[in-house]
């Protein structure tokens, strides 16, 4: 059986991963799936306690974590949609007309 | 004891919710100002419900939902923030073109959010009342879909709002990991008794301190506020700055201010939060000092306030914290009610240049406008005052004097900008004509009570202190 700590230690290298890849990045879409890493990471995290500690609490709580990452999904690409149609473009550094 | 009525505050709002989706197919553009009196109507319903069951200590699915004291007053105040920016919102929405009846739906579910986030101690239930609150956030946030500023102010609250939520649930994996237990109490209680699972916990706690400084806009993660701020609806802009100001701290509330009573590894948190709250009030009233545009220069104060209201936590003090969120609550909502008053079809004035001579010319907009900006520098006699006056001695009286220093220095130099408003408002020749839409009735009314809220917190706080006593009396944890 693989230890709890292979686990974790994958899962946080994930999750700095995916926070790196959202302020290297100047595309909305990628910096938007670094976000979703960034759950899948703590999932696999909540998944991994979960198994250690042979409760079944933290499956049920990955179930809501995926449900509440795909609706702020259909939230934010609506969004993206919207800013691609308005200027024909997704790079972050395009977007920038308040300042201050 | 277990009831079904612990629902009711909640259940009111979200079938007003609905009820307002399907009704808005029905109504012509012109008559939507039907779907917002109604949603005041439950919205009084709700705040009823929350009346009538004061001191009853209802909870539900095994106390994931309870209405203590304390959740009720939050409710309460959330559902008056909601309730002020829909009356400010009404005549806004058609001079700006965004009458859409999904406005009063969104403003209802994030409403609901709120509510789930204040009545539960669980932290998988509080992350999704959070979820519920932000994913209707954004939509508020770009709703005016045709002004590239609306849609800037969507995308940038999305990413980072999503960027705050993933820190959260890591967190509360760690915490979950530490301790096997998702609800705050049984957290608090299993860091406090375990011994080798110290650092996770620690881990934990922090990127849940992460997750809510987000929210709450405290420095260093402050950065989409100002923008978000700007670019948002004004009575969007108003909601934002109250209502999850208002949860974050409350959720704070519940999970640190035990947590410090007597945890022996609380110093290193405690420390993080000190710093935080210090770093907050000095950078946002510095900030605030080079800002022309009226709402970005709300928007850095209302990030010092988050610094005051994160000193409350640290002094442990509930009853500063609440009274601090009330009085906070009723002068933000009416200094925003009064930039909205300054408007006309298509048209807002937000540059501080705008603001030349207004006193003069429209004398009781610009008198209660100064009302308000005094109570947020904290001038007696308003509800301002009195909130800082209660947090800072409680924070003298925990011993956090150097932290104490830097917050009345802080608003001392908070005083500088607020009151640049009232001398370009009042003793300042105006350059070219404001003129603005005076047919707004629902708007005067909510400039009225805001106006007579912070007044009444700031020269007869007694009957929401006796309020405010009950609700803290009760809770369990002290």
């Amino acid at each position: 059986m693989i230890p709890l700590s292979y686990f974790l230690i994958l899962s946080i290298i994930l999750f700095v991963l995916g926070a790196i890849a959202f302020f290297v990045k100047r595309d909305l879409i990628t910096q938007f799936m670094a976000i979703e890493i960034m759950f899948s990471a703590a999932n696999l995290a909540i998944l991994a306690f979960a198994k250690a500690a042979t409760s079944l609490d933290g499956q049920i709580i990955v179930f809501f974590v995926i449900t509440v990452a795909a609706a702020e999904a259909a939230v934010g690409l609506a969004i993206i949609l919207l800013i691609f149609r308005q200027k024909k473009t997704i790079k972050s550094e395009d977007i920038k007309l308040m300042k201050g | 004891m277990n009831t079904f009525y612990a629902l009711f505050p909640l259940l009111i709002i979200v079938a007003a919710s609905l009820l307002v989706m399907i009704l808005e197919v029905f109504f012509k553009r012109e008559d939507r100002s039907y779907l917002a009196y109604l949603s005041l109507l439950f919205l009084i319903a709700s705040a009823a419900a929350c009346v009538k069951f004061w001191n009853k200590g209802y909870s539900y699915f095994d106390g994931n939902l309870s209405l203590s004291n304390l959740s009720l007053f939050f409710c309460s105040i959330l559902i008056v923030a909601t309730f002020l920016v829909i009356l400010i919102s009404m005549k806004y929405l058609t001079l700006h073109s965004a009458n859409y009846g999904e406005y009063y739906a969104l403003l209802l579910f994030a409403l609901s959010g709120m509510i789930i986030m204040v009545s539960s101690s669980d932290l998988i239930v509080i992350f999704l009342g959070l979820e519920v609150l932000s994913l209707s956030s954004y939509a508020l946030a770009g709703l005016r879909r045709e002004d590239e500023k609306s849609n800037e102010a969507a995308i940038k609250y999305f990413l980072l709002g999503s960027f705050a939520s993933a820190f959260l649930v890591f967190g509360i994996a760690f915490l979950y990991g530490a301790t096997q237990a998702t609800a705050i109490p049984s957290i608090i209680e299993g860091l406090k008794t375990g011994s080798s699972i110290g650092t996770l916990g620690l881990v934990g706690l922090g990127l849940v301190v992460i997750g809510f400084g987000f929210k709450v806009a405290v420095v260093p993660f402050h950065m989409w506020t100002p923008d978000v701020y700007q670019g948002a609806p004004t009575p969007i802009t108003a909601f934002f700055s109250v209502g999850p100001k208002a949860v974050g701290f409350a959720v704070l509330l519940r999970i640190f201010i035990p947590y410090f009573q007597d945890a022996l590894e609380s110093q290193l948190l405690f420390g993080l939060l000190w710093i935080i709250a210090a770093i907050t009030m000095i950078a946002g009233n510095l900030i605030a000092l080079r800002q022309t545009n009226v709402k970005r220069i709300l928007a850095y104060s209302s990030i010092a306030h988050a610094g005051y209201l994160m000193v409350a936590i640290l002094a442990k003090d509930i009853l500063g914290l609440v009274f601090y969120l009330t009085a906070y609550l009723f002068m933000n909502i009416g200094a925003f009610a009064a930039v909205i008053a300054l408007g006309k079809k298509d048209h807002e004035y937000l540059e501080l240049e705008d603001y030349r001579g207004i006193g003069f010319r429209y004398p009781w907009i610009g008198a209660t406008f100064a009302v308000f900006l005094i109570s947020l520098a904290g001038f007696p006699p308003t509800g301002g005052f009195l909130a800082k006056f209660y947090v800072f001695s409680a924070a003298v009286r925990q011993g956090l004097v150097s932290l104490v220093i830097i917050g009345v220095l802080a608003s001392l130099v908070s005083v500088f900008y607020y009151l640049r408003i009232i001398i370009y408002m009042y003793m300042r020749e105006p350059a070219y004509e404001v003129d603005i839409n005076y047919d707004n009735p629902s708007l005067f009314l909510a400039l009225f009570l805001c106006l007579y809220g912070v007044l009444q917190l700031g020269i007869f706080p007694g009957n929401i202190l006796v309020l405010i006593r009950q609700a803290v009396a009760a809770l369990p944890f002290l």
